[in-house]
């Protein structure tokens, strides 16, 4: 490999650095103690936005595509959720808490269609290359079917 | 081991080599840690969610504002390559997205406009280093695509550097660890920019990353012709490449170089990567392949 520009890598390893000088992760031991209170993945749309607004005139605005209610929206608790597209279907499972989706995990992936699909990769073109070619760079999967399956674990956690 | 979870609009997977000493619980622990890293960087860099440090940020105009090291290191990186690059790499180049379509939440379909001052550049923030400070000029929106998911790579990575091998996978920009099963440097392929089930080539890793910035993933859903790579001098998407794929032993630096010589168009995108000594391939609009450093 060619000789890298210092200064970028230097920049790169003091970025890492600074997350943990700052204690801002957990380390080992921490982590197998009880968790502080989560850092939230995505909020889920409230008409509550006062609490993120401050004394500035500068404020954003955010439309909500559903009906909306002042109570909490979804029960705490993981739902799971089916979404498809045309290469088949995924089953996700989703974590909420406070009406936040804290975790989305990936927890079944299409039943005849190998994992690898994931970066747009069937698996005939696998077995015609290395069987170590598994994972594809410039590959972004959408995440259309993802997003469905979202909303559907969403729609079995509405507090109704 | 192999598990995948969504951040950023993107399917995260990281996949393990375990030692046969190495107990599931520790592995999985580890494991944890890596997806906690996607989580801190979105939570911190998401220009998406209103209740992200950034757009908290973005919210106070003038006055210097506190930031932890998830959005103050990707933004100074971000800021660096802005000036190396004479700004056409600019991380305020936010409203111009969402002007262009891109404002939407991934998961909540939650969309979101932000006020912004008419014209805007890297030049309109100002980070403190000793107070760990940012301070906006005017009103904008920051956008760090090109460099918060490369930077949770990293971290991620570095949860998982005791293994003997491993990768995490953010929707194709990725870091190979150590050595795949077989205990050679992985094989990590290169997606061809118009057939997706090919690959134009692929490249052997080991403690690297790999970065592809393409035109042809994420287009404007309000215009046609524009892509999520826009020039903010121009506010379109550059022609000259399809693909610039970078390797470099950080994912932030991959992606964001890779982001920025897609951006400077054919001679200059070349010229950057060279004088930065990266390795990596392009490719033309006409479908030619560049290899660059000697790759």
């Amino acid at each position: 490999m060619a000789q890298m520009n210092k200064k970028w890598v230097v920049l790169c390893s003091t970025a890492i650095t600074a997350v943990y000088a700052a204690g801002y992760f957990t380390t080992e031991t921490e982590a197998a103690m009880p968790p502080l209170p989560h850092h939230t993945q995505v909020s889920i749309p409230t008409n509550d936005i006062s609490k993120n607004n401050n004394p500035s005139n500068v404020k954003s605005t955010y439309t909500n595509k559903h009906h909306i209610s002042p109570k909490s929206l979804y029960k705490d608790g993981t739902y799971t959720g089916m979404g498809n597209n045309r290469r088949g279907s995924i089953e996700v499972s989703v974590t909420i808490k406070n009406d936040k989706i804290t975790d989305v995990e990936v927890s079944h992936f299409a039943m005849h269609y190998s994992e690898s699909d994931i970066a747009g990769l069937p698996s005939e073109v696998v077995q015609n290359q290395s069987e170590q070619v598994r994972n594809v760079s410039g590959a972004t999967y959408s995440t259309r079917a993802f997003q469905d399956a979202v909303q559907n674990a969403l729609s079995s956690a509405q507090n109704v | 081991m192999k598990r995948t979870k969504l951040y950023m609009d993107t399917a995260v997977s990281i996949q393990i080599v375990t030692g046969k000493s190495t107990s599931e619980e520790a592995v999985t622990q580890k494991m944890n840690q890596a997806f906690e890293a996607f989580q801190k960087v979105e939570q911190a860099c998401s220009r998406f969610s209103p209740d992200s440090e950034l757009m908290s940020v973005c919210q106070q105009v003038g006055v210097p504002v506190s930031v932890s090291p998830f959005l103050f290191e990707p933004l100074k990186f971000a800021l660096e390559i802005a000036k190396w690059t004479d700004g056409i790499f600019d991380p305020t180049v936010g409203k111009i997205m969402e002007y262009h379509g891109f404002n939407r939440h991934y998961l909540t379909g939650q969309s979101i406009e932000s006020p912004s001052a008419a014209t805007v550049t890297y030049r309109d923030i100002i980070l403190n280093e000793q107070d760990r400070t940012l301070c906006l000029q005017k009103p904008l929106v920051i956008d760090l695509g090109a460099v918060a998911k490369g930077f949770a790579i990293d971290l991620a990575a570095h949860e998982l550097k005791e293994f003997e091998g491993f990768v995490v996978n953010a929707g194709g920009d990725l870091f190979a660890g150590g050595v795949n099963d077989g205990g050679e440097a992985w094989e990590i392929g290169i997606q061809h920019p118009e057939r997706k089930e090919e690959m134009v080539s692929t490249v052997l890793l080991s403690n690297e990353a790999i970065c592809t910035s393409g035109g042809y993933e994420r287009k404007s859903a309000a215009e046609a012709d524009v892509h999520h790579l826009i020039d903010p001098k121009t506010k379109r998407s550059p022609k000259e490449w399809v693909s610039s794929s970078v390797i470099a032993p950080f994912a932030m630096m991959a992606d964001a170089f890779s982001t920025a010589s897609f951006l400077l168009g054919a001679a200059e995108g070349q010229r950057l990567m060279e004088q930065a000594g990266l390795q990596g391939i392009l490719i033309t609009s006409d479908l030619q392949l560049v290899r660059v450093g000697g790759l």
